[in-house]
């Protein structure tokens, strides 16, 4: 209530009428029956949340000429990017910069030494200016400022180092190494390089024939832990580069499982005493919060399993997401509707099927109107924009339309006389049925002698009397069936609402969030006529010569979010 | 930045159209650029002033071009609200401290209150009300700065982001269709001192 309440109009995408049967979510586009309270749209629905967009956020498929919604678009890739190649804080999500640990000698003091414009030597660490978060926390410091990646996938917390997989490879190889094995130390293992050393076990096992012993008999027969069963789930996990062997698949006997951790068998830590213990000497403070563990990517040079991952100095720098343009394409018929640039640094798109450029838009403004006409109204003054309304008392909204299009529309409107809900206020559109100008050329329009003009202002207000567009005059009345306004391409019309009272009975439920907005569901017909031949519908102006016209229509629901109404 | 003086309004319209209000306070105009039909409201301030001492080709010498010494650049249709403040961002650069340029696109909206510190700010830039934008902070364009974010020093935002937060994070994508919300043009012409009143 704090905050002034912003009018908006929101538009339902067709795409999420596939159930008619479904009452509730909502009403269905090709048959308009607005007056029929049964078929309004209820946008408190709890479905409504996920088909209403604001105009900005629909597009508009040429070929079936209807809205498309984010949710049934098709998205393709275009390219993928990397917006900034360092890391992120894990901390907060501040961007991360290579600075020296070494602080330098102020150089304003004497005893500094000359060379204290040479560039910063290391040792380096990632530091966040924003949390002063600094990897040297976590143990965590480079030699070299630049190739912090491949630095970094070397390092433990801790600043101890850990085999990359080509060195483990390398070091399997090394018959001096296979000679004097070393102590399973199973926290060596990480990730990666349990899998490497399962992968390179089990390949060991499909390779030998003579692992067919008896053990697990009656398990073999159902194919677990059988060469066959082994190289096809293998062959998923791998991307199907593995050896497809067929005598494998005809083999059904058992093969025996990891034993050591140079086979990638990793006994679980269930001694949580460790942890306890430090929790008890850091408190909360030391340990991570859930957004902090979930923006941790997952941790591939870490041991896994039990223990980790809680506290702050196992956080690791975060590298920034990838960031992606992608195409969208009609469900329907597959046409693209909007496909970006594929250069990274341009901004500009090859198509974009915006909806905002085929229907109108609708535009809310409270209508302070200064003397009542018959209607009850006693707002003394202005109407503060964003107040909350007054319940049982008529309030004025002016919907302005605005026709992006360069044919003429005809706009009808239809909503239910009472909102639905809990809190039913009446709603009345005093003009339900208007033409909307194209959106001509303006300097046509600019061009046109004065004459002219006000002869064609006349003949959109569809009166005699002396009509001046320039602003809100006495002349406007609210008259049923009446334009209250009209410019080059747009039209404005009154709604006149009674806001409920939001008094609850004993025993009722109380107010929800939100409920207390007053949300007026209207059901918009748009029809004009486009040229056959061309399928763009706003593409070309129209000419004289092309005969050929065809009717053209598209009708939707949206829902106008007007105001609060008071709270007693 | 010649000024007709002849009617004394609120705001100094420039030739190239740049509207700039009697009550703001710019320091150092001369390393001041402003692209044209750009709006400084009252009280905004852009300190110019923090120039950039130290250049890269200084120890090259060799060519007597003239150094460039512009502290900010602001480019075409860029509105500045009240209290708003463009600063150049200083660091540390071979032993001394020395500012650098603050760039900024067209079409920039900088909301009031909000401190801009920025190396760059693409086109097609909302900055909301109270925003702070940390030092060397590069802004590509189509980017929406959400009211009361901070951006923290040398973040990077991609185009057609929506950002948030303290510190400030990438929330959500600017939509196809709203790209042309970002236009400035029809602002422009709210204020000044004789000002048009917005279309419909």
């Amino acid at each position: 209530m704090a905050t002034a309440f912003t009018p908006y109009s929101y538009i339902q995408c067709p795409c999420s009428d596939i159930t008619p049967t479904d009452r509730r979510s909502g009403g269905s586009p090709t048959t308009p029956e607005p007056d029929d309270d049964d078929r309004a749209f209820d946008p408190r629905a709890p479905r409504s949340s996920f088909s209403l967009y604001p105009l900005e956020y629909l597009m508009y498929c040429e070929d079936c000429h209807q809205i498309r919604c984010p949710r049934c678009v098709a998205e393709e890739i275009v390219t993928y990017y990397c917006p900034n190649c360092l890391f992120e804080c894990p901390v907060c999500v501040g961007p991360l910069a290579v600075t020296s640990v070494e602080t330098k000698p102020d150089p304003n003091l004497l005893a500094a030494p000359d060379n204290s414009a040479a560039p910063l030597a290391g040792p380096y660490a990632l530091t966040c200016s924003y949390c002063l978060w600094t990897s040297t926390e976590v143990g965590i410091q480079f030699d070299k400022p630049n190739g912090i990646h491949a630095q970094l996938a070397k390092l433990r917390n801790g600043g101890t180092t850990r085999l990359t997989a080509k060195e483990r490879k390398e070091r399997r190889k090394d018959p001096s190494y296979k000679a004097q094995p070393p102590p399973p130390d199973s926290q060596d293992l990480d990730h990666e390089a349990q899998f490497a050393n399962l992968k390179a076990f089990y390949q060991g096992q499909l390779a030998d024939p003579n692992t067919a012993d008896a053990g697990l008999a009656l398990l073999g027969d159902l194919g677990f832990s059988s060469p066959t069963s082994l190289s096809r789930i293998m062959s998923i996990y791998t991307g199907g580069s593995l050896l497809h062997d067929k005598k494998a698949k005809t083999r059904l006997g058992a093969m025996r499982e990891a034993l050591d951790p140079d086979e990638g068998l990793l006994v679980a830590s269930l001694d949580e005493s460790a942890a306890i213990s430090k929790l008890r000497s850091e408190g909360l403070d030391g340990t991570a919060s859930t957004a902090q563990l979930v923006g941790q990517p997952p941790n591939m040079v870490e041991p896994p399993l039990h223990g980790n991952e809680r506290f702050l100095d196992t956080l690791r720098p975060v590298p920034h997401l990838l960031r992606t343009k992608r195409s969208k394409r009609c469900p329907v018929c597959r046409h693209i509707i909007s496909k970006p640039e594929s250069k990274v640094q341009t901004t500009r798109f090859r198509i974009r099927l915006v909806a905002g450029s085929y229907i109108p838009s609708i535009s809310i403004r409270q209508l302070a109107l200064s003397s009542g006409t018959g209607s009850g109204t006693s707002a003394s003054g202005p109407a503060v924009p964003g107040a909350p309304l007054e319940p049982l008392k008529p309030a004025h909204f002016l919907l302005t339309f605005k026709n992006p299009i360069f044919e003429t529309i005809k706009v009808t409107l239809g909503a239910p006389a009472t909102t639905p809900g809990r809190f039913a206020s009446r709603v009345t559109v005093l003009c339900p049925e208007f033409e909307v100008d194209a959106n001509t050329d303006v300097w046509d329009e600019a061009l046109k002698n004065n004459a002219e003009r006000d002869r064609e202002l006349r003949r959109r207000r569809g009166e005699s009397v002396s009509a001046n567009s320039g602003g809100i005059s006495s002349a406007n009345q609210l008259e049923v069936g009446k334009i209250w306004e009209r410019g080059r391409n747009w039209v404005s019309i009154v709604v006149e609402v009674v806001p409920a009272s939001l008094a609850l009975a004993p025993g009722n439920p109380p107010l929800r969030e939100d409920e207390d907005v007053l949300e007026i569901p209207m059901f918009v017909r748009v029809e004009w006529e486009a040229e056959m031949a061309g399928d763009e519908v706003g593409a070309a102006p129209s000419r004289s010569n092309s005969e050929a016209r065809e009717k053209r229509e598209l009708a939707y629901w949206c829902v106008l979010g007007v105001g609060r109404i008071r709270q007693r | 930045m010649s000024s007709r003086r002849a009617p004394r309004g609120e705001y100094i319209e420039t030739d190239t159209g740049n509207k700039v209000a009697r009550k703001a306070t710019l320091v150092g105009t001369q390393h001041i650029m402003l692209g044209g039909k750009t709006v400084i409201q009252p009280d905004a301030m852009i300190r110019g002033d923090l120039v950039r001492t130290i250049h890269p080709s200084s120890q090259s010498g060799g060519n007597a071009a003239p150094q460039n010494n512009t502290a900010i650049s602001i480019g075409r249709y860029c509105f500045l609200s009240r209290n708003c403040c463009l600063r150049p961002p200083g660091r540390f650069y071979k032993g001394a401290f020395t500012y650098m340029p603050l760039r900024m696109g067209d079409h920039v909206f900088v909301g009031p209150g909000a401190v801009v510190q920025a190396a760059s700010v693409g086109s097609h830039v909302h900055i909301g009300a109270g925003c702070v934008i940390g030092e060397f902070a590069i802004i590509k364009d189509y980017v929406r700065i959400l009211d009361g974010t901070v951006v923290p020093p040398n973040m990077v935002i991609p185009s057609f982001s929506i950002v948030a937060g303290q510190p400030a994070r990438v929330i959500g994508e600017v939509p196809e269709g709203g790209h042309e919300a970002f236009e400035l043009r029809d602002l422009y012409k709210t204020v000044g001192n004789n000002p048009q009143p917005a279309p419909h």
